[in-house]
């Protein structure tokens, strides 16, 4: 039994247990009723794991929408000193980057609704999911390579999308200091076809509406009004990262040994962050990393045309920001009074950096980073901002989605993949899936409440509510 | 033999073999029915796979990285696999398909990668078990 104490309504604090070779505390942000949901998993003991990593520095977090991943729980954060501390590739996750980007159109609610069906089959055939293999976006291993150097901005400068939209991505789209040299031809052979395309599991692509705003000036400045009609896409790096966390895990096991480091769970292999191996992977998760923003922009690329095919070619579909969840960056946070380099992963965490930070973009900074959260396919999906909480306690992050609740299995159980659907058409959201468990697995149902979710980092001062998004449309694999 | 079992994020199976070449036929099978509807497949060629590990737990993720590459990166449709050799740290065998038709494949759930979470591979009176959780 973990003993669990509340620092307020919002905090709550596992304390470190040197017998279990924790090194930190863990933080878990949470309502009392979600603390509840999020103790019938594995997930804090999870969060306890990480809190032994060699190097951690601060607490091991939890956010409000945790549940049971694989090493590390999915909505943690862990910051390691970056010189002294180690990098583990579960840290990051078999997706790395994977992320969300807003969409902005021109267009509003009653434009979009009386053609919804031919608008969800359009961009069904226009942005393929890839269970069946091939994305649209052809390129050979050269370009490849190019990809993985250069990311979105790669993509723009090859005709999938104008500058605009590597300006408005976290990092510009693109992490410097990627080695293609360090991706195994593996990775690259499982990810060259896939380039463009959105993949299975909880990725998708919603047509959606903003249906209210809750900050005015920061929604203006994010270029969000009420009726609006936006897309939220949710994608990854595909086979390509897949495979780079598999490869770098397998050294690592076999490394650790090497760096004297023992852990209670093999999925959370480390070493240190200055070793030839950590540095390596680095290298190779950055290029996973500009692969899934390339991947990203390629998907925003093709579903620009299906719009424009259906509402003109003056429908203009501006990106609003792209953000990651899946990922370990190299930042500057004061700890202890003291300005530190660390390693921050965020394993299913979004970045929420407040008014001022100089990584946003100019057209942002007055009101924050737009932090991009989506919810179940039934529900909402919430745009935030980020806020100095977020700088002051959990390294600049926040949550990243509804977090599951039921398991896959249990969500299919006893139910209809068309009764289902019909369902979801009479609350005016049209579902179109590649498989028939696609739909299911992701019902409503199988979340928490992403609004409860919500609540606890605006309540605890991470981020700011700016827009509430509903489903319109959904497309998944 | 093999069944599904359950995560709250994932998916994962258990495999059941009388020798240890069996236990590592019914894991790739497993998982290549999470990813493809199994009866759609004609099993006409023969896929040379090879693993190794340290120890059998890291062997097992291993093999079935190397199926799962070849279905990912190769695009093949497994029906079943044949193991020739065995030991405890490395594998050699055979996966039967074909390449993959979507037209003709039904496709079930894109498989990411195999974990080591809450992995198990232990000898009991009937033979070998293993319980494997994939992320998907």
């Amino acid at each position: 039994m973990v003993e669990i104490e509340s620092i307020d309504e919002w905090r709550h604090r596992i304390r470190r247990d040197p017998e279990r070779g924790m090194r930190t505390d863990v933080i878990v942000y949470a309502s009392r009723a979600l603390l509840e949901q999020i103790s019938k998993d594995l997930s804090l003991q999870q969060a306890m794991n990480v809190a032994t990593l060699p190097g951690i520095v601060g607490p091991s977090l939890a956010m409000p929408d945790i549940h049971q991943g694989y090493g590390f729980p999915i909505g943690g954060v862990a910051a390691t000193d970056f010189e002294h501390g180690v990098v583990s590739p579960g840290g990051v996750g078999f997706d790395i980057n994977c992320g969300v980007r807003l969409v902005a159109t021109s267009l509003v609610e009653g434009d979009v609704r009386p053609r919804l069906k031919e608008t969800v089959n359009q961009v069904f055939r226009d942005v393929p999911c890839g269970t069946g293999g091939e994305g649209f976006v052809k390129i050979d291993a050269g370009q490849l390579e190019q990809v993985l150097a250069h990311g979105a901005r790669w993509m723009v400068e090859n005709g999938y999308g104008d500058q605009r939209d590597a300006e408005f991505a976290e990092a510009g789209g693109a992490l410097e200091d990627a080695d293609p040299d360090c991706v195994s031809a593996r990775a690259k052979q499982r990810g060259r076809p896939q380039l463009g395309t959105l993949g299975s599991g909880n990725h998708f692509l919603e047509i959606q509406y903003v249906e209210s705003i809750h900050e005015p000036e920061a929604a203006r400045a994010m270029n969000l009004a009420e009726g609006q009609v936006v897309v939220l896409i949710h994608s990854g790096s595909r086979g390509l990262g897949h495979q780079v966390c598999t490869d770098y895990l397998a050294q690592m096991n076999a490394a650790m040994k090497k760096y004297d480091i023992t852990l209670p769970d093999r999925q959370l292999a480390c070493v240190p962050t200055q070793s030839p191996e950590g540095q390596s992977y680095l290298a190779a998760m950055r290029g996973a990393a500009n692969f899934a923003w390339a991947n990203r922009q390629g998907i925003l690329h093709f579903l620009r045309g299906a719009f424009r095919r259906i509402f003109g070619q003056d429908t203009r579909l501006d990106l609003v920001y792209d953000v990651c969840h899946n990922i370990a960056k190299q930042e500057r946070y004061e700890v202890d009074g003291k300005k530190r380099d660390l390693l921050v992963h965020r394993k299913g965490a979004t970045r929420a950096f407040p008014p001022g930070h100089r990584e946003i973009p100019e057209a942002y900074r007055s009101v924050g980073q737009p932090v991009l959260i989506p919810g179940s396919m039934g529900t909402a999906s919430w745009v935030l901002a980020g806020a100095q909480g977020a700088m002051e306690e959990t390294f600049g992050s926040v949550c990243h989605g509804a977090g599951r609740l039921l398991s896959r299995t249990a969500a299919r159980k006893g139910r209809d993949a068309r009764q289902v659907q019909k369902q979801l058409e009479e609350q005016g959201i049209l579902v179109k899936s590649e498989t028939r468990d696609g739909i299911l697995e992701e019902i409503p149902e199988a979340y928490k409440n992403v609004d409860e979710v919500i609540e606890v980092v605006a309540r605890a001062g991470l981020a700011r509510k700016v827009a509430r998004l509903r489903p319109m449309g959904v497309i998944k694999g | 033999m093999f069944e599904i079992l359950e995560h709250p994020a994932d998916i994962g199976f258990r495999a059941r073999g009388r020798t240890l070449a069996e236990l590592f036929e019914q894991a790739g099978e497993a998982m290549a029915s999470i990813a493809l509807e199994l009866e759609d497949i004609a099993p006409r060629r023969e896929y040379p796979l090879s693993a190794e590990g340290p120890d059998l737990e890291a062997l097992l993720v291993n093999w079935l990285s190397e199926v799962l590459y070849w279905m990912d990166g190769e695009r093949i449709a497994f029906r079943r696999f044949r193991l020739d050799r065995v030991s405890p740290t490395a594998v050699t065998g055979a996966g039967l398909g074909e390449p993959r038709d979507p037209a003709r494949h039904r496709a079930k759930l894109i498989v990411k990668a195999v974990t080591y979470h809450q992995l198990r591979v232990a000898e009991v009176p009937e033979g070998w078990t293993a319980e494997v959780y994939l992320d998907i």
